[in-house]
Parts: structure tokens; C-alpha cells; sequence
């Protein structure tokens, strides 16, 4: 087994060169079949993604991975291989299962802990399967790889906190009312995003939406895409107690709540909590608002400022996720030593076993008629010298897997044993 | 006070308890139960309260609040009286929950005046006083877990207003999640200490005969079930949240931690 992993990813190469060796979809499983069939490559992938193009090759231990990568660039990109240079990143064996676990994990990625690339990942194993790519170690490498990325997002924070800030929006409004079901948002005025951010709070269980604008068909329009209810734009005040969550992203250059309504609104509300989200610039509601108890105000630059905080602390969490990788990595590592010695020792023992038939009715044969009990001896006497016979090289070809000069001793019993090739 | 004044007293203190039962019912629940029902016992149990406190004025040719018991049960009367005229007025159906129990209780006390005969074995009375050593310590663990919740509430509240997430942030649950606990243990609470002061009375009563209303122990647990009371009241009634709410809870609780060692010598009250 002889494994590499040949990339250009957003850490190391300009887009205009990435763009350059990106495999469209459509040509994917062409691509891979091409390299897969290359002269000595038993395993192949391509993962094509905007951040990253990654070729994994497994070949066998007379060819060079290097070779067979650089010839199929030469092939089926528009770049010279040797251009490429300066932006390729090789990683061999040990260190190709390193790098393979951290993409999966998200480690790797321009935002770390993003979801995408596992199913991008999951995508290119799909086809290369499909296409014949895989079917020894590297397979079982991407294949561990998907429950390394699960176990470091389930044991670790890396994906937890909103990195956007609609969805902060939403995470905030989680921390304050704790269950979103039964809530009612707000929005004053229609734009992008506060539309976004009204539909991630639907989607996470708020029931009612209330939309108003300064033009009322507008609001009833918006109102139709979320089955909300229009209100008129003069008297939003008086319905603002009603709402919990309140988004405000009107065009409008003043204040349209200010601290006195807002007094009165959560005396009304007889002071349940209130979120208020302002994305509106100029903003829309007085920032002195947030002086009072149970209203949180959030402008534009507080929610950027929680999508920071939680960046860094998704860092912090990465160091975590790192120590899992490692760990991984050894245990993948063993894992594949064992797998290769594994035929050896099994075929080992069938030769033996067939010795001890074959030896056994002769001897039988010779002896006439037994008792069920001098069957019994022999069966447990024959085997007995077999397992013991077995024992010595089995137990050196596990301790000579995966070692530099363990392929000679392999060979030597091979010989010995005359197992076929 | 005369036989048959406590007699009336003690029926419209039957009456009231319905509304004790009320206001359990609706305070761990959340929802309204039995408001009609314990409403037409409560005004009931007010006319027999009213006969009571007259009856008592003419027997003893005075002013009906010569000493404690009298005046406790005059000054439940008036609140009563009070109740309904703003219940008529205003429709004021929440402040049930407080009235109900604050009136039941100053009933029963007022009711305690003449002495019974003995226990009628040591094991009834053992058994009381250890049911209501129970009630109260469990009484007095959800008002802990509502003080806790209620510091961790305020923690969150800060970092929420400040702007800017820090470890406690991430760390500390919702604050409706907190919202909820609180008013779940503070409910539980009240409803543990209520009961846990009407078994206490009527044990004091019993083994004290008229003097037990004089004991200063008693007077303690009094001050802290209504600052209990006070608690659930501002919350309910004012959804008192944060910072307020913090500051009753830690009362309350410094409050039932005083009583807690007025109390520490009840344990040589049991028979060996």
C-alpha cells in the first residue's frame, strides 16, 4: 500500500489556479475511472469542492504515486503539473490520513466546523465507488474518515456556534426565550435579510409572523411567503406587545421604536422577555432601549460581534478536535497493519488445516474402525500440533506488520510455507 | 373566645381551605381550577367569618380584637371584604392565588384560640411534627433551587445585555429555560411551606394550648412564608424577572435560614 494525497486548497493556492484544476460534476466519474485505471493505481478519488481539488491515489509498491498523479494532471487539466508547484501539498501514508481525517472533520476549511465538506467528501466516495475507484485501504480510510468527522462534532463544539449573522440572530433568540415554539416575530419593514433571519426562526419552531410596512401590499406580500399576517404600518406599536422576537430593518431615517414605547410595551407584556434585532441603517430602534430589564436590543455590530466570538471560540474547540484526529489516526494506522498481514496468516492456517486432513484420513484408513472416543484423541492430538506448529509465524507476522523490514520477514514465510502468491 | 364563635370560625375556615386548594392547584398547574367553586365557598365562608366576629363582639360586650386570635381573624375578615369588593369592581381573578391561602391560614390560626384535650396518643403527635419537618425541609430545597436559578438567571441576563459572549455565555442554559425552573420550584415552594405552616400550627396548638400563638419561633416561620408569599406574588402578578427577582429569592432564603436555626431544638420536642 502506497497512499498519497495530492491538493491545491484555499490556504495554499489562489482561486484562479484552483478554478483551473476544478472537475465539474458531470465529469467526475469519467475522471476518476481514468485515473483508476491508470497502470498500478489500485485506488482512486477526486474531491473537487470550491476550496480545495484533492487527488488520492493507492498504488501498488512498484509505482510511483507522484508519477501517476503528475501524468494524469498532463492529461485532464489545463495546467502544466510543473506550473502547479509552488501551490501542491503531498501528503504520504501516515500523513495522508492525517490530512484526510482533518478535511472530513472541517479542520481544514476556510470556516472551521462547517458541515459542507463531510457530504462533499461523502459525494466524491460515492462516485469513486461507483466507478470502481475504491476497494482496499482507501476506501477503509474515507470510510473511517466519515465516523472520525462525527465523533469530532459530537464530542467537541466545532459546529455549534452560528458563524452568520442570521443565524446568530436565531441562537441569540434560543439563549433568551430557551424553546422558540409558540413565539411570535415581528418584522418592520422587508429586506433580505431580515427576511432571512424571520425564516430560520420559523424554521426553528417560531409559530406567528407579523410583517409590517410602509407600503401595506408589500407587507401582505412578505406576509404570504411566511403564512404571516399583515399589520398596518401606523399601529404596530400598539400590536408590539404581542410579538417576542421583533426584527427591524426599515428604511426608515429615525427612530420608529423609541425608549418610551418600549416602557410601555414590556409593562404590557407585563415584562416577559423581549428580543429585538436591529439591522436597519441608519437603525431603527433607540439604543438606549437596551437600558431597560428584559429587552435585549441587537444591532448590526453586536451580532457581528457574537459571530467573532463565536469564530474564536470554535478555534479553541479545533485544539480539542485535533487531539481526536490524532488519536484516530493510530488507531486507523494499526488498524491497516493488521489488515495486511491478515491474508497471509489466513492462508497460513488453511494450508495447515489441509496438511492435517489429508494426513489424518490416511492414517484413518490405515487403522480401520475407531471408537467415537479414539476419534476424539486423534482430532485434539492433530490440532493441537498444527496450532502449535502456526503459532511462531503468526505471532511474528503480526509483530513484523507495517515495519520497513518487516516485508522481507513476510516474504521469507511466505516461502517457507509455500503459500501461493 | 366563646365556643360558639370559634365554631363558626372553624366551618368558614373549612370554607376557605377550598380556595387553598385553589390556588395549588392553579399555581403548579399554571391554569385556573376551581375559581367558581372556591369563590362561592370563599363568600360563603365569609358571611359565617362575619357571624363569627359578631357573635364574639356580643358574647364578650367588647370590640372584637381584644388579643391576637380576635384580631387575627378580624383583620382576615377585612381582607376578605376587600376581595370581594375589588373582585366585583375590577375582576382582580389572579390575586385569588395570594388571598385565598393569606386568608385561609389567618383563619385557621384565629380558629386555634381554645384548647383542645391532649393528643390522642404520642404517636399522632410524633407523626405531625415529623410531617411537618418534612414539608418544610423540602420546602425549603426548592426555595434553594429557586434562589440558584434565579443567581444563574441574573449571570446569563448581564452577558445577553452586554453584547458580548464570554465562557458563561455558552456555558449557562436559556433564559427561558431558567424562567421556567424558577417558577416551578418557586411554586412547589409555597405550596410545601403553606401546607408545612398549617401542620405546624395546629401542632403548636395541641401541645401549647393557647400560648403557642406567643412562641417567637412561631412568629419567624409567619415573616418567612410571607416574604415567601410576597415573592410569588411580584412574579406572577408583575412578572418579576432578573434582578428583582433575584434579590427576593436570596431574602427568602436568608429568611428561611434564620428560621431554619430558630428551629435547630426540635428535635428534643420528639418523645424518646
Amino acid at each position: 500500500m502506497k497512499l498519497l494525497v495530492t491538493g491545491v486548497s484555499h490556504k495554499t493556492t489562489p482561486v484562479e489556479v484552483r478554478e483551473c484544476l476544478a472537475v465539474p460534476d458531470a465529469d467526475l466519474p469519467a475522471a476518476v475511472k481514468q485515473l483508476a485505471s491508470s497502470p498500478g493505481v489500485n485506488e482512486a478519488l477526486i474531491l473537487s469542492t470550491c476550496n480545495r481539488v484533492e487527488i488520492m491515489v493507492d498504488v501498488d509498491d512498484e509505482t510511483d504515486p507522484e508519477q501517476v498523479t503528475a501524468e494524469f494532471l498532463r492529461r485532464a487539466s489545463a495546467v502544466s503539473p510543473e506550473s502547479l508547484e509552488p501551490y501542491v501539498y503531498r501528503h504520504y501514508n501516515k500523513e495522508a490520513i492525517h490530512h484526510v481525517f482533518r478535511v472530513a472533520s472541517s479542520l481544514d476549511s476556510m470556516i472551521i466546523g462547517e458541515p459542507q465538506i463531510l457530504g462533499q467528501l461523502k459525494h466524491a466516495y460515492a462516485v469513486a465507488r461507483e466507478q470502481g475507484g475504491l476497494c482496499g485501504p482507501l476506501e477503509n480510510v474515507l470510510a473511517r474518515s466519515f465516523m472520525v468527522a462525527k465523533r469530532v462534532r459530537s464530542e467537541t463544539g466545532i459546529g455549534q456556534m452560528a458563524v452568520s449573522v442570521s443565524f446568530a440572530a436565531v441562537e441569540l433568540a434560543r439563549k433568551i426565550f430557551g424553546s422558540l415554539s409558540g413565539k411570535t416575530v415581528m418584522i418592520v419593514g422587508a429586506g433580505k435579510m431580515s427576511e432571512l433571519a424571520a425564516r430560520h426562526l420559523r424554521r426553528s419552531g417560531a409559530s406567528r409572523v407579523l410583517v409590517t410596512n410602509r407600503t401595506h401590499e408589500r407587507a401582505i406580500e412578505v406576509a404570504r411567503t411566511f403564512e404571516g399576517t399583515p399589520v398596518e404600518y401606523s399601529r404596530f406599536i400598539s400590536v408590539l406587545p404581542e410579538a417576542d422576537i421583533l426584527i427591524a430593518s426599515s428604511g426608515a431615517p429615525h427612530y420608529l421604536v423609541r425608549k418610551e414605547d418600549m416602557q410601555r410595551v414590556i409593562a404590557a407584556r407585563r415584562n416577559r422577555p423581549m428580543f429585538l434585532i436591529d439591522i436597519a441603517v441608519p437603525r431603527n430602534i433607540e439604543p438606549a432601549v437596551n437600558d431597560l430589564d428584559n429587552v435585549f436590543l441587537y444591532d448590526i455590530d453586536d451580532l457581528q460581534e457574537v459571530v467573532n466570538a463565536n469564530l474564536r471560540e470554535r478555534i479553541k474547540e479545533a485544539d480539542h478536535a485535533e487531539e481526536i484526529v490524532v488519536h484516530e489516526v493510530e488507531r486507523m494506522l494499526a488498524r491497516l497493519k493488521v489488515q495486511e498481514v491478515a491474508p497471509t496468516i489466513a492462508g497460513l492456517q488453511e494450508q495447515l488445516e489441509q496438511l492435517r486432513r489429508v494426513e489424518l484420513d490416511k492414517a484413518r484408513r490405515r487403522m480401520g474402525p475407531l471408537s467415537p472416543q479414539q476419534e476424539e484423541v486423534l482430532e485434539a492430538l492433530t490440532r493441537g500440533i498444527v496450532n502449535k506448529i502456526a503459532h511462531g509465524p503468526i505471532t511474528e507476522l503480526r509483530r513484523q506488520a507495517g515495519k520497513p523490514e518487516g516485508v522481507h520477514v513476510i516474504d521469507a514465510i511466505r516461502r517457507v510455507f509455500r503459500l501461493e502468491q | 373566645m366563646a365556643e360558639t364563635s370559634i365554631l363558626w370560625l372553624r366551618v368558614a375556615a373549612v370554607l376557605y381551605s377550598l380556595g387553598l386548594l385553589h390556588a395549588i392547584l392553579t399555581l403548579i398547574r399554571k391554569r385556573q381550577y376551581l375559581f367558581r367553586i372556591a369563590l362561592g365557598a370563599f363568600s360563603l365562608a365569609a358571611v359565617l367569618h362575619g357571624v363569627s366576629v359578631v357573635d364574639q363582639g356580643i358574647i364578650t360586650g367588647h370590640f372584637p380584637a381584644n388579643n391576637v386570635f380576635e384580631s387575627l381573624s378580624l383583620c382576615a375578615l377585612l381582607i376578605t371584604l376587600l376581595f370581594l369588593f375589588l373582585y366585583r369592581r375590577y375582576k382582580l381573578e389572579s390575586l385569588s392565588v395570594f388571598i385565598f391561602p393569606l386568608v385561609f391560614v389567618m383563619t385557621l390560626m384565629a380558629s386555634l384560640a381554645n384548647p383542645v384535650s391532649e393528643w390522642p396518643s404520642a404517636a399522632v403527635r410524633d407523626t405531625l411534627l415529623k410531617v411537618h419537618v418534612v414539608l418544610v425541609l423540602l420546602g425549603y430545597a426548592a426555595l434553594l433551587l429557586t434562589a440558584v436559578a434565579a443567581i444563574v438567571y441574573l449571570i446569563q441576563e448581564r452577558e445577553l445585555k452586554r453584547k458580548k459572549p464570554h465562557q458563561f455565555y455558552y456555558r449557562l442554559p436559556p433564559l427561558g429555560t431558567l424562567d421556567d425552573l424558577i417558577s416551578k420550584a418557586m411554586a412547589f415552594g409555597f405550596v410545601l411551606i403553606t401546607l408545612a405552616i398549617v401542620t405546624g400550627s395546629i401542632w403548636a396548638f395541641v401541645e401549647w394550648k393557647r400560648a403557642w400563638i406567643a412562641e417567637p419561633k412561631i412568629l419567624i416561620s409567619v415573616v418567612t412564608w410571607l416574604i415567601y408569599m410576597a415573592m410569588v406574588f411580584f412574579r406572577v402578578i408583575a412578572g418579576w424577572r432578573g434582578r428583582k427577582a433575584a434579590v427576593m429569592a436570596v431574602a427568602a432564603l436568608c429568611c428561611s435560614a434564620i428560621t431554619w436555626a430558630a428551629h435547630t431544638q426540635l428535635r428534643t420536642l420528639l418523645k424518646p
